[in-house]
């Protein structure tokens, strides 16, 4: 028999482990890491403009003074965040110090956007004569129109061209940002709202539960999508992202509040919580740091879930054309505008179509191995 | 029984009074509404309105009175089925969502009734093959389904199979065919079939995936059980034991989630109207709103709500009804 | 001949390579009308015995690996289905631990003792009669009103009288009471224990009373198996086992009953160094 050698292994090392050992679970993260790492660079990967152009003796990078701020701030936050975990021993070990400096960057970079000036060059590197240049693997960008309407993919255009002749395979990277980041956010919002109030309800019970418990009950008794269009279309703040964002939040919040309801009914009852509060522990830093931290693995399940659904109500919004008019298209915009095609080009429906069941797909595998990894009662096997 | 049912009925009361301030609120206060009342038209001239319509939302919403005196004037023209008339045709909305509720209904109705009839026989089988083949390629198929959004599978199968490049089986849009009124009884019924066929699947699809996961965990925790083993005991033969005595405690769960699913289907069916070009109530819901009819789309919002309200009610006493464990004396 | 004859059985869970072995290699022998009692500790093998006698053990993941088990001559583990089904309930019937759990909450009673009877004695024409007489022997007073009683509505005493009931009801020659007191209050265990002491008497159908308890077995049992770690480690007449128990596992399980009379400040702790 083998020698069973007995680690001392955390809560969280312990859900990781067993996440790990999910093949669909462990696919499912690398998906949403790869097509999070395409929103960031998706200016790079798809752009009229040059990486870089050697020419006249100069060397440039054509595509830097054309960004939009969001697209530094993908470029810039998604690599700071990652910088931040790998290195959140040092950078946590004085807490005030790490997130000051944190603070600090953030401020440092928005105050840079305020001030930073989009240059909006219409020419395109692709036919102008140069003696290197680097471009990037779409060399079309997802406003122009780069060839004929209609075309079916081909090497040129890999996911072919839309009714204006613009590249889908272009559209479609960009468009992952707005996907991405409104199911991202959206799901925060509903997250804080719903542990907030969750946490409230099930702590002091009597009349907060009972008033919240009521909220959740009118607020469950809108289909969410109508909802949704109704506060979209009335306040008709279509341009701003952070509204629709901050809508998708505020109408799905109740799953997550009835959750984490649940879990503090439960928890509040245990002899734990009472050892905190017998010593003296005020309700904020029982809720917080005694009764949430044992919570949080169901509220990262439910979570995940949340942003794959989120992401799905984001696209059926986009569809309707009740999405936000940026520019830039959501996958859902293109699924949309594919409608009035759809009998002659399949291309149109089928990329962004496949590219938001994969990324919902995902989510959902990596919420699965979550929930049997948080909870292996539940395992399935 | 009784005093539980009016006691349920009555803690209606508050939710229903929250559900319909909140509507009310969200529409009143819309900047587009204050907006028209200075006069103002909106970018587009669509939205300038004639000094009637001005008098007849005025009077809707009360805007010459303070929220909540006006509030409490709509709720008593909602209890006389009043919630004004439409800015698009003038009509009623009473009376509008009253010709388009029947079709949204047979749809919703068709497909949670299919979803079940598929998803129950497809839990029950992955669960007692549980981790088989058979298990693993039906979670996965559900898994796959559950993620596909419903307006990209309503594309594609338009695009295979109703006239696209490839198969031409099924109508594209609409309810009939253009030549419907010459049918005879058969053909047309025939011919409702056949376009309602890619709508309910679209539909359908989404709630069957959910609901057949939800009856798999509940169909192995019912296998799990003691019972279980005392009804082998007995002698049963394994058919009743699991169609029986399992699928009989499974089935208590599964039930009562269908008032979970009335928002969902609904929500789809905008969508799925809106593509099939059906005229049911999403799709009023949806001119409505690209129409800015404030009127209608209060009205579907409250009716809509009222609605998924009575089917929680409704799930919370079948649930009384079918496990005799819960008696609320 | 034997009623049931049990022979080298071994049941194993768990990889093949390194199995658990729950039964290993045990062999008895039980006369109709007979009781006999098997006592050991949680885990020392006595459920999977009493289930596998009928093979409602499921396998997987149990594995019969070796043995015979014989009941009135047939050989159960080669046993078609069907015939296997004829056999539970009407040759061998059970009754379990938890009551509360063993009973199906959403079908009455009535109903559930109306199946075992349907299944093995349909010549029956007074079905319900029969469901009422059983539950009178079981001492369920106005069985009549009972009959449409779901299980939550008895108490725990209750239910398990039910559960007795039902396995009476197809007139079983073995009655496998698998701990049918454990989950029950002192008082209510008395009562279930006189409850089958009055049935032993009435009927000559065999017990095999399996239960961690040696004070339920002195005057209840007329043989004694006593298991220990999948193995039976000591075997005879219940009086002679325990006036001289002959293994330092008997001997320790016998001390642990608090008998009465005797100053003990705690309950005896089995030393399993000294036994192995």
């Amino acid at each position: 028999m083998n020698q069973t050698n007995f680690v001392h292994e955390s809560y969280a090392q312990r859900i990781w482990r067993r996440f790990r050992a999910e093949p669909f679970a462990r696919n499912g993260l690398w998906t949403i890491l790869v097509l999070f790492a395409v929103a960031a660079l998706a200016p790079f990967l798809a752009n009229s403009h040059a990486i870089i152009r050697v020419a006249d003796g100069r060397v440039t990078f054509p595509i830097f003074p054309s960004l939009e701020p969001i697209e530094w701030r993908f470029l810039l936050y998604v690599p700071l965040a990652g910088l931040a975990w790998l290195f959140r021993r040092r950078l946590f070990a004085r807490p005030l110090g790490g997130a000051t400096f944190l603070l600090a960057l953030v401020i440092l970079i928005e105050v840079w956007l305020v001030f930073h000036h989009v240059v909006n060059d219409p020419t395109n590197d692709r036919d102008r004569p140069a003696a290197f240049k680097l471009m990037p693997l779409v060399p079309f960008s997802p406003v122009e129109t780069a060839s004929e309407p209609f075309l079916p993919p081909s090497w040129t255009h890999p996911c072919g061209t839309d009714s204006t002749g613009r590249d889908i395979a272009a559209r479609m990277l960009h468009g992952a940002r707005t996907s991405l980041s409104i199911g991202f956010v959206a799901q925060s919002i509903a997250l804080s709202i719903g542990v907030t109030l969750g946490s409230l309800a099930g702590y002091y019970r009597s009349w907060p539960d009972i008033a919240i418990c009521r909220l959740i009950e009118i607020m469950d008794c809108f289909p969410p999508l109508l909802l949704i269009l109704v506060a979209v279309s009335l306040f008709e703040s279509q341009n701003n992202m952070f509204y629709i964002m901050a809508v998708i939040g505020l109408t799905t919040w109740t799953g997550m509040a009835r959750l984490v309801r649940g879990e503090f009914l439960r928890l509040s009852g245990l002899p734990f919580t009472l050892a905190a509060q017998a010593i003296g522990a005020g309700d904020l830093r029982v809720i917080v740091r005694h009764i949430l931290p044992n919570a949080l693995g169901p509220i990262l399940v439910a979570g995940t879930f949340g942003v794959a659904s989120t992401i799905l109500l984001e696209s059926s919004l986009s569809f309707l054309g009740f999405g936000m008019q940026a520019p830039t298209p959501s996958w859902g915009d293109i699924l949309g505008e594919s409608r009035l095609y759809i009998d002659f080009a399949w291309w149109l429906a089928f990329f962004p179509g496949l590219a938001i069941l994969i990324t919902i797909m995902s989510y959902n595998f990596v919420g699965e191995g979550l929930r049997d990894a948080v909870d292996p009662r539940l395992r399935i096997k | 029984m009784t005093t539980y049912l009016i006691r349920r009925i009555l803690l209606l009361v508050p939710t229903l009074l929250g559900i319909t301030l909140l509507t009310f609120l969200l529409v009143r206060e819309a900047p587009g509404n204050i907006a028209l009342m200075k006069g103002a038209g909106g970018e587009n001239g669509s939205r300038a309105m004639t000094a009637e319509q001005r008098e007849a939302m005025i009077k809707l919403y009360g805007l010459d009175k303070d929220p909540f005196t006006a509030y409490a004037e709509w709720i008593g023209r909602l209890t006389r089925l009043d919630l004004g008339d439409s800015w698009v045709d003038h009509r009623s909305v009473v009376a509008k969502i009253g010709e388009r509720i029947g079709l949204t209904a047979s749809l919703a109705g068709s497909a949670l009734l299919i979803s079940y009839l598929v998803a129950i026989p497809l839990g029950v089988i992955a669960a007692i093959k549980r981790g088989q083949v058979t298990d693993r390629a039906i979670s996965f198929t559900v898994f796959v389904l559950y993620s596909i959004p419903s307006f990209a599978a309503a594309l594609l199968l338009i695009l295979l199979v109703a006239g696209g490049d490839y198969l031409n089986l099924l109508p594209m849009y609409g309810t009939n065919s253009i030549n419907a009124s010459e049918m005879g009884r058969f053909e047309w019924l025939w011919d409702r079939i056949q376009h309602m066929i890619l709508p309910v699947i679209c539909l359908t699809y989404g709630s069957l995936s959910y609901i057949s996961r939800y009856a798999r965990v509940s169909m192995l925790e019912a296998l799990a059980q003691d019972f279980i083993r005392t009804a082998r005991a007995k002698g049963l033969p394994e058919r009743l034991v699991i169609l029986h005595h399992a699928l009989r405690n499974a089935l208590i769960p599964i039930i009562t989630i269908f008032a979970l699913e009335l928002p969902v289907l609904i929500s789809g069916a905008v969508i799925i109207e809106e593509i099939f070009s059906l005229p049911g109530m999403g799709q009023l819901m949806f001119a409505s709103l690209e129409a800015r009819d404030n009127p209608t789309i209060m009205g579907i919002t409250v009716f809509v709500s009222i609605l998924t309200l009575l089917g929680y009610l409704l799930a919370d006493i079948l649930y009384v009804v079918v496990d005799p464990r819960i008696r609320y004396e | 001949m034997a009623l049931l004859h049990v022979e080298n059985l071994g049941i194993h869970f768990g990889p093949p390579e390194d199995p658990v072995r729950a039964v290993d290699g045990i062999s008895f022998e039980m006369a109709a009308g007979e009781t006999m009692a098997l006592v050991g500790e949680s885990g020392s093998g006595k459920s999977v015995t009493a289930l596998a006698l009928t093979r409602l053990l499921a396998s997987p993941p149990a594995r019969y690996v070796s043995g015979r088990i014989e009941f009135e001559g047939r050989d159960v583990l080669r046993l078609p289905e069907r015939e296997l089904r004829a056999l539970r309930g009407s040759g061998i019937a059970y009754v379990f631990q938890e009551p509360s759990s063993s009973l199906n909450p959403v079908f009455t009673i009535g109903y559930q003792i109306r199946e075992a009877i349907d299944l093995h004695r349909p010549e029956i024409r007074d079905v319900t009669g029969e469901i009422v007489r059983a539950l009178d022997t079981v001492g369920i007073r106005e069985p009549e009103k009972r009959l449409n009683d779901y299980p939550h509505q008895l108490s725990g005493g209750m239910q398990q009288r039910v559960m007795i009931a039902m396995a009476l009801a197809c007139r079983p020659r073995l009655l496998v009471a698998d701990e049918p007191t454990t989950a029950l209050d002192v008082t209510i265990q008395k009562q279930i224990m006189d409850l089958l002491k009055a049935l032993k008497q009435q009927s000559n159908m065999a017990i095999l009373l399996i239960t961690h308890n040696f004070g339920l077995v002195a005057d209840f049992a007329d043989r004694v198996l006593v298991m220990f770690q999948g193995r039976i480690v000591e075997s005879g007449p219940t009086a002679e086992v325990l006036r001289n128990p002959q293994h330092l596992y008997t001997r320790a399980l016998i001390e642990c009953v608090p008998k009465l009379g005797q100053k003990q400040r705690r309950l005896k702790v089995i030393d399993y160094a000294g036994i192995n």
